[in-house]
């Protein structure tokens, strides 16, 4: 009987810790409570009547079934919904949304500090081809994609902090449902795109002995030094590899789990599937205002590969001298870490 | 005003799912969809099957409310958790984060997308004008504002299910568990659902039904 009357205080003890936590930011789930079925059991025996054990295993989802057939439903309260809501509206919110304002107004402190990086020779006037019709218009729909999902998504995470207030609940109700959509039907789209793409650039953004120096010299970013380079410096290839192959992958997949709801997932599947596939997109997000960045305003001429296809020769030499040393027909080693000097600026030629 | 809530009573709930039934027809739900719901826990345990009703709790710090994209959802004076179907727009972050499972989603167009997110109103329809064919078609019917309470509670051959004022119902269930002796204070979802610790007749309630200081959990 006393070592009844011990389980019965320890049931109690788990009892209070497990209100406490209901509380409290994070609650649900005293893992430290007696195993589920034995507590029951216990409990049944020493007074009749008295559920809480059962309803301990309720709150942990377990000894449950249900009539009605949707898998998700076999639950009676879930508790990690919270969690996912603490989380959701917390950190991924708040600090996501500062990270990107963060990275917007860093560019913007740059290009006021650095300016656009202008070429240093005179333009000749002749072209190498940079970007195929078909690495063009893989870089378009995946880009055009990746504007749109990130416009709407940003839409359905911080459009009812920002644009509610401006545009009332109708307006941006209707904006929303059309976000939504949206997103929804360009998911897919994106994720087929990035495979197509990563297949079609994976070569080139492969590591070379001369990255070692762009890395070393930060790209030359700061310093304003031109740091030779093959088809892509490594900046590129980081953008490459973790930006459009990794996140791109990451947010692609956990967007399909999110997209395609009825294919078993329940809801902590979802709830997983929604902070890693925001998370992921907010980091995608950050790092792609670079990528425009560089693109466009930041150095000049940098977007005459991907629009016409074709680079004028200073910029290559400037920018990717050992590409450009290549495709002039002269050889470079593949293993230079950087001491080649390239022949003369294509001017003198 | 009072402040509407529902309690079910385990030791009473003989999982007939007439609440089910009572809410379906009565508020011509979408085909799909099913407002109410019975939950057995150890079912075909014998002496430890226990069932009862669960639909929204119309909880006091509602997550759905926090987590809503568009801002949908209100709550009404009586404490009531309704949300707007023209604000809507299904992408069911409500039901991801709701403990009950309150939330459903009817499919609707291209893909099976989701549509318009449907719960239980408490029989209190929605923002359109009190028992207008548009809240009809889009909630059901508006029984609070007829002076009735929620049908699944009415329609309960036990009366398992209480729905109704929280003092008013958690007086009939700390009466209940006075007579019948119980030591439980199964009320599933009530703390979860309205938190602990107002000083209004929830925590008599709750001080009634758990006699002694372990048990104070028990309302979960």
């Amino acid at each position: 009987m006393n070592s009844l009357t011990f389980a019965r205080a320890r049931h109690g003890l788990a009892l209070l810790a497990a209100t406490a936590c209901i509380g409290s930011v994070q609650p649900v789930l005293a893992t430290d409570a007696p195993p589920p079925a034995a507590a029951s059991e216990a409990a049944a025996l020493v007074q009749p009547g008295n559920n809480a054990a059962t309803f301990r295993d309720v709150r942990r989802g377990e000894n449950q079934s249900i009539t009605f057939q949707a898998p998700a439903d076999r639950t009676l309260i879930q508790a990690s919904g919270e969690r996912w809501r603490q989380l959701r509206n917390g950190p991924i919110t708040v600090w996501g949304g500062w990270m990107l304002v963060g990275v917007f107004v860093a560019l913007a402190a740059f290009y006021k500090l650095r300016g656009k990086i202008m070429l240093e020779g005179k333009p000749t006037g002749r072209l190498i081809e940079r970007f195929n019709s078909v690495e063009r218009m893989a870089h378009f729909v995946l880009a055009g994609c990746f504007v749109l999902l990130a416009l709407s998504g940003l839409t359905m995470l911080f459009g009812k902090h920002v644009l509610l207030p401006i545009m009332g609940h109708t307006l941006f109700g209707w904006l929303a449902w059309v976000a939504k959509n949206l997103h929804n039907l360009t998911g897919p789209l994106f994720f087929i795109s990035t495979l197509f793409f990563v297949a079609l650039f994976a070569r080139d953004n492969v590591w070379q002995r001369v990255d070692a120096l762009w890395i070393r010299k930060a790209g030359g970013l700061l310093s304003g030094e031109h740091v030779p380079s093959w088809r892509f410096n490594f900046g590129e290839k980081t953008w490459f590899w973790i930006g459009v192959t990794i996140l791109g992958l990451i947010v692609g997949v956990s967007g399909l789990v999110l997209d395609f709801p009825g294919l078993g997932q329940i809801r902590q599947d979802m709830q997983l599937a929604h902070m890693v596939h925001s998370v992921g997109a907010i980091l995608f997000m950050s790092l792609s205002l670079g990528h425009i960045y560089i693109g466009t305003i930041g150095m000049e001429r940098a977007i005459d590969g991907m629009k016409s296809g074709y680079v004028d020769e200073t910029w290559a030499l400037e920018h990717h001298a050992y590409w450009y040393e290549t495709a002039k027909g002269r050889k470079v080693s593949k293993d230079d870490d950087g001491t080649h000097t390239p022949a003369a600026a294509p001017n003198h030629h | 005003m009072a402040r509407m809530k529902f309690l079910c009573d385990t030791e009473r709930c003989i999982e007939c799912n007439g609440c089910v039934t009572a809410c379906k027809n009565e508020h011509e739900v979408p085909w799909g969809v099913q407002r109410r719901r019975v939950v057995t826990i150890n079912d075909g345990v014998v002496g430890q099957e226990k069932s009862l009703s669960v639909a929204c709790m119309h909880c006091s710090d509602a997550p759905c409310m926090a987590v809503c994209p568009t801002d949908c959802f209100y709550r009404t004076e009586e404490g009531v958790v309704l949300h707007d179907k023209d604000v809507c727009i299904g992408c069911g972050y409500c039901f991801y984060a709701c403990p009950f499972g309150a939330p459903q989603f009817p499919q609707s167009g291209t893909f099976g997308l989701r549509g318009k997110m449907d719960k239980c109103t408490f029989c209190a329809g929605g923002p359109e004008e009190d028992g207008s064919e548009a809240e009809f078609e889009k909630y059901g019917k508006n029984r609070l504002a007829e002076g009735k309470l929620p049908l699944c509670a009415e329609m309960c051959s036990t009366k398992a299910l209480l729905a109704g004022d929280a003092v008013e119902v958690s007086n009939i269930f700390r009466e209940r568990v006075i007579r019948r002796g119980g030591k439980g204070v199964e009320a599933i979802g009530w703390s979860t659902a309205y938190g602990k610790g107002s000083a209004d007749a929830d925590s008599r309630a709750a001080t009634a039904t758990a006699p002694a200081p372990e048990k104070t959990g028990g309302a979960q």
